[in-house]
């Protein structure tokens, strides 16, 4: 019977040594963290200045890539700073910010009356930065001669919910004209007896998802239609795949980020679009002064209320608005004009 | 050559004939052929996945090597890493381990040795089967309500309480009632006799558990528990809840202590990587997110055969 006091000790053992080697693998990895985090740094010459703290952002999946970037860079200038960045949503965003569980919310528009209500309630007072542009260009072939303005209406009436099926631009004559019986737009009407080739981004993109909130949605809501766009198109998540098919193709369709556009603009045609005012066409200026239709301002917003608890958060913002706006067009967004950045410098000075 | 026999004339197969009439058995290689087609059917599709994951994240392996392991987490993707979602993933494990592992045992030994089998027992009993099929999700929401708001923002204070810490605390809840039923199977699979001898020669309850009992169960507890801890370090949604941070790029502040990283600071998790990867919209990140799975299998694989050699060598010891 001697054998029998032994067994258990051995079970404990080999527990302990499996919660050991568990610690010990977290060991390592630890010492790794906070030596890679500095890794790739833009102005990387500035040493370690003490400033301390964590930076929390959330908000907008469109600002994200932004807010991203330059917090990387900040990080990698300040290494004592944390910083986290999150892409939720908009509202989800300001959820939070106005709770006062975030010190900068990213946003793909102004704040909602609503949302300003609660967080005056809340006791969170912000201050509202614009920090760049977010602009759908919309294409075809520079051989498309037939095609140089569309309204918000003729692009439902060819990518929207109802135009599956459209094998040819002239298709969608019927449905144009149904809209445009119910003031919905369509005035591009009748279209080219051309063949209707689509390349444009899928639902996983960024610029789908632009490009449907700034052109479609409200028509797609009137219409009673659940589906954002029409499925029958082909969709590619790699822009030089969208460029390449639209500037092949004399009667092609597509559309891209403005930025990714302006790269390409000596061949492919960018169509005007008429949001109610005449037909614009994109271009830095339009976009900056809100004139072309499928464009909006991104924001962020800074907690003053944080401002005061939190020393690291004011320089990042000083960060952001200087060297950090270099991330905007590196994201593949339309940078300020001079004067868009003075001006929101200026609202950051008032109260930073 | 050699003369027949009279014995050589009858050959097994005509005495089988002879025994089971003309029939032929249809059903038994009926049966045997759809037990082993269901089996390679689960088979085929793991080396499916498996294919499919090595096969897309090949290019990452190629151009990045291990530095997509070893870099932190980038909004550039060709720069980004995931040690910060490894480190996250063990270091919830072991918080796991630390606080399942015990309170599990413990609960189950109790129930299935001490406990007079009563209403109330039979009543605890059935909760414990109940929370285990209860939604991973929903331990995320108790995990948000309970750890991050009301104890470590509320009774605490901490600033944020979205730490490994809560997240650890989540997964423990969500793992603890597997814990305790597969540890109460395997106490049921100890023959009685083995714990009548025991009493039989005058030992109490908790000497018969501690040494005659547990060894026997042991091997069992063991693989039940890797089983459970496996599905905690696979679980995105509880922690997604429970304030893991799903972003291209987070960074602690450098320097801080491995106690801060996980009480005071925010963290991700593998599996968090990978669920934010797969909606990144350039094409890069379909490479990276295979490459990430490939990572987390690879991870729960070494583990797993680890557990199994471990457990070996330990049922070979206590045979001796």
């Amino acid at each position: 019977m001697n054998f029998a006091g032994k067994r258990p000790l051995r079970w404990g053992a080999a527990l302990s040594a499996l919660v050991l080697l568990a610690a010990a693998c977290g060991g390592d990895d630890e010492s790794d963290v906070p030596a890679a985090t500095a890794a790739p740094v833009a102005d990387g010459a500035q040493a370690q200045d003490g400033l301390t703290g964590s930076i929390e952002v959330s908000g907008s999946s469109t600002v994200e890539p932004i807010t991203a970037l330059v917090a990387e860079k900040f990080n990698g200038a300040h290494p004592g700073v944390g910083i986290s960045v999150e892409g939720p949503g908009t509202g989800d965003g300001f959820q939070r910010f106005c709770a006062g569980e975030t010190d900068v919310s990213d946003a793909s528009r102004a704040i909602k009356d609503s949302e300003a209500e609660a967080c005056a309630q809340a006791g969170v007072e912000w201050v509202e930065l614009k920090v760049a542009f977010d602009g759908v260009s919309v294409l075809t072939s520079l051989d498309n001669d037939a095609v140089s303005c569309l309204d918000t209406g003729d692009l439902y009436a060819l990518v929207g919910a109802e135009s599956e099926g459209f094998q040819s631009w002239s298709d969608a004559n019927g449905l144009a004209a149904e809209l445009a019986a119910a003031g919905l737009g369509g005035s591009g009407a009748p279209y080219p007896d051309a063949p209707l080739v689509i390349t444009a981004p899928g639902e996983e993109s960024g610029t789908f998802d632009a490009f449907v909130e700034l052109a479609l949605d409200d028509i797609t809501e009137a219409r009673g239609q659940d589906e954002p766009t029409r499925v029958d198109y082909q969709a590619s998540a790699n822009d030089n795949v969208i460029v390449d098919n639209v500037s092949s193709n004399p009667t092609s369709f597509g559309w891209v980020g403005f930025a990714f556009y302006l790269a390409n603009s000596s061949i492919l045609k960018a169509i005007e679009v008429d949001g109610g005012d005449g037909c614009v066409a994109p271009s830095i200026e339009s976009i900056a002064d809100g004139s072309y239709p499928l464009s909006r301002p991104l924001f962020i917003y800074v907690s003053l209320s944080r401002l005061t608890e939190n020393p690291a958060l004011g320089p990042f913002v000083d960060f952001y608005l200087g060297d950090g706006l270099s991330s905007v067009a590196e994201a593949g967004y339309v940078t300020l004009p001079d004067q868009e950045i003075a001006a929101a410098k200026a609202a950051w000075g008032g109260v930073g | 050559m050699t003369a027949p026999t009279v014995g050589s004339r009858v050959t097994p197969q005509m005495l089988r004939r002879a025994l089971e009439g003309r029939r032929v058995n249809v059903v038994n290689p009926l049966v045997a052929m759809t037990l082993l087609i269901s089996l390679l059917a689960s088979l085929a599709i793991l080396v499916v996945l498996l294919w499919d994951v090595v096969a897309k994240s090949m290019p990452v392996w190629q151009e990045r090597g291990w530095s997509v392991i070893t870099n932190d987490l980038s909004p550039r993707p060709a720069e980004t890493g995931m040690i910060q979602g490894i480190f996250g993933s063990v270091m919830l494990t072991v918080i796991v381990v630390v606080l399942s592992f015990p309170l599990g045992v413990a609960a189950a030994i109790y129930l299935e040795e001490y406990a007079r089998d009563t209403r109330l027992t039979r009543l605890l009993v059935a909760n414990i089967r109940n929370l285990a099929g209860v939604p991973s999700i929903v331990y995320g929401l108790l995990g948000l309500s309970v750890f991050v708001k009301l104890i470590l923002e509320g009774l605490v204070g901490q600033v944020s309480g979205r730490t490994l810490i809560a997240g650890g605390l989540t997964l423990s809840m969500l793992v603890l009632s597997i814990m305790v039923i597969t540890t109460q199977e395997a106490l049921r699979a100890v023959p009685l006799a083995i714990r009548e001898a025991s009493f039989g020669v005058g030992a109490t309850s908790w000497q018969t558990i501690r040494h005659h009992v547990l060894p026997v169960a042991g091997p069992a507890i063991f693989t039940g528990s890797v089983l459970a801890l496996a599905r905690a370090f696979g679980e995105s949604a509880p922690l997604l809840l429970a304030g893991a941070v799903l972003s291209t790029f987070f960074a602690a502040p450098e320097g801080t202590p491995l106690t801060e990283l996980v009480v005071g600071q925010k963290y991700t998790a593998l599996p968090i990587i990978i669920y934010n990867w797969s909606r990144q919209p350039q094409q890069e990140y379909v490479a990276l997110t295979a490459a990430a799975i490939v990572a987390l299998l690879v991870i729960l694989l070494v583990v797993n055969a680890g557990t199994i050699l471990a457990r070996d060598a330990l049922e070979r010891r206590n045979r001796m």
